[in-house]
């Protein structure tokens, strides 16, 4: 019996950019692809139909939506501060996306989106983004390169892997929990179905080719919960969670941001 | 361009158009769900939290209105009590001056009553005496005519009897 662990199927590409730049370029569409645009349908049409009917006095729907949405602001609140509630829908939207794009692996037809480094790299980049950003706006472009001189000039060199260690961590962090689970699902359907094999090996060859392998039924399920469920869940606020301290970090109380001169009078101009 | 290839990527490895279309539809979602999703609902939330906030507000001050009232009420009742007390207090006051005053009078009066009694009664003794005096005078004269048998000046008559009358009512006034 083969077993065999792939990426995601290819499924357009481009002949052209593939000859020249390799499969990084060269493969415009994947199975991930497929999935990433699932998602954002799912949760958009999600949310439209889960919001549709606000009203003062909510229904059963509208309070459990209510009280998720109360608890990413509370969560955002307590984590960056009153000042950043700014940064909750998108602390929301990239657990939303996180949580559901590892969900999505479950139907079996679908891959997940975060069991694909190159979607966890994108988040984890936007975050690296978010956090350089704030830093540069809050504090200026010198105090932030004067930053990786702290404490001492010679941490600078540690300082600039710890930099670009947090989003390489984040990414491979969140990717190797969906696609180790899958990993782990596919293993053990296989074990599963050599079991069966073995187990009814006394039937004749021409019934156990096409007998199902019935002890995949069940096993798999608990399993499932273990890693698409439970897992998927903590991947997604473990990776929110970063993002909220990074940026939190980058964004501090308003009294505490020092007064730049400079900027003020851009300020001022506009 | 080819289409349903028959091949995997790398099982860890990066896609550059992955990571495009990672970027898009975070966008796509962020901008979708700020908009459906989190404002909205955490709108709703907030302003029922004001309206929360201003009900409670309203009854608070509703209550320290009625407190304010209350106590207000109060004081106008305990000063209207006291006012209240004022007025008996002054009625009766009045009473007893009305009462002091009626009895004055009452005595004045019964006073001057008992005064012009005594006048009334002291004119009709006069009277009284005079009509005994004539009558005296008269008796006497006759007993006189009869005793003189003579028919003397009555003028000079009456006025001897009356200075015997008054020399002997002085005698026993």
């Amino acid at each position: 019996m083969k077993l065999s662990v792939n990426g995601p199927k290819i499924l357009v590409r481009i002949t052209a950019l593939y000859e020249k730049l390799g499969g990084i370029f060269g493969n415009l569409v994947t199975q991930t692809t497929v999935s990433i645009f699932l998602v954002t349908l799912i949760l958009i049409i999600a949310a439209w139909a889960l919001t549709r009917r606000l009203s003062k006095r909510p229904g059963r729907v509208q309070v459990v939506v209510e009280k998720l949405v109360g608890m990413l602001y509370n969560l955002v609140s307590d984590t960056m501060g009153k000042h950043n509630l700014k940064f909750a829908p998108y602390i929301g939207t990239i657990f939303l996306s996180s949580i559901c794009g590892t969900l999505i692996g479950m139907t079996q037809i679908f891959r997940s989106t975060t069991g694909d480094l190159s979607v966890t790299a994108a988040w984890a980049l936007v975050t690296t983004g978010m956090v350089w950003y704030n830093n540069i706006k809050n504090f200026g472009f010198k105090a932030w390169l004067r930053g990786f001189t702290e404490p001492i000039v010679v941490m600078t060199p540690m300082n600039i892997v710890s930099e670009i260690a947090s989003p390489v961590s984040m990414a491979f962090r969140h990717f190797g929990n969906v696609a180790g689970g899958s990993v782990l699902t596919a293993l053990i359907y296989g074990a599963l179905s050599a079991a069966t094999h073995a187990l009814f090996s006394w039937l004749p060859d021409a019934v156990l080719s096409v007998f199902p392998p019935i002890l995949q039924v069940g096993i798999p399920a608990f399993l499932s919960i273990y890693f698409d469920l439970f897992s998927g869940f903590v991947q997604a606020f473990v990776f929110s969670l970063l993002t909220m301290v990074y940026v939190g970090g980058a964004c501090p109380p308003p009294e505490e941001i020092p007064e730049r001169p400079r900027k003020k009078r851009k300020k001022d101009a506009a | 361009m080819e289409l349903f290839l028959n091949e995997f990527e790398s099982f860890v490895g990066v896609n550059f158009w992955t990571m495009i279309f990672a970027w898009c539809n975070l966008i796509i979602l962020y901008v979708f769900l700020r908009k459906l999703l989190f404002k909205p609902v955490k709108k709703m939330i907030d302003d029922r939290q004001r309206e929360i906030d201003d009900m409670y507000a309203g009854a608070e001050k509703n209550e320290a209105d009625a407190a304010r009232l209350k106590a207000e009420y109060e004081e106008k009742l305990s000063s209207a009590e006291a006012e209240s007390e004022d007025i008996i207090r002054t009625a009766t006051r009045r009473a007893q001056l009305k009462e002091e005053e009626i009895l004055r009078d009452a005595g004045v009066e019964a006073a001057r009553i008992i005064e012009r009694a005594e006048e009334e009664i002291t004119l009709e003794k006069r009277r009284i005496i005079n009509e005994a005096k004539d009558e005296v005078s008269d008796i006497a004269l006759g007993i006189a005519r009869a005793v003189i048998e003579r028919d003397i000046d009555r003028a000079e008559h009456d006025k001897l009897i009356d200075d015997f009358i008054s020399g002997m009512g002085d005698g026993n006034d």
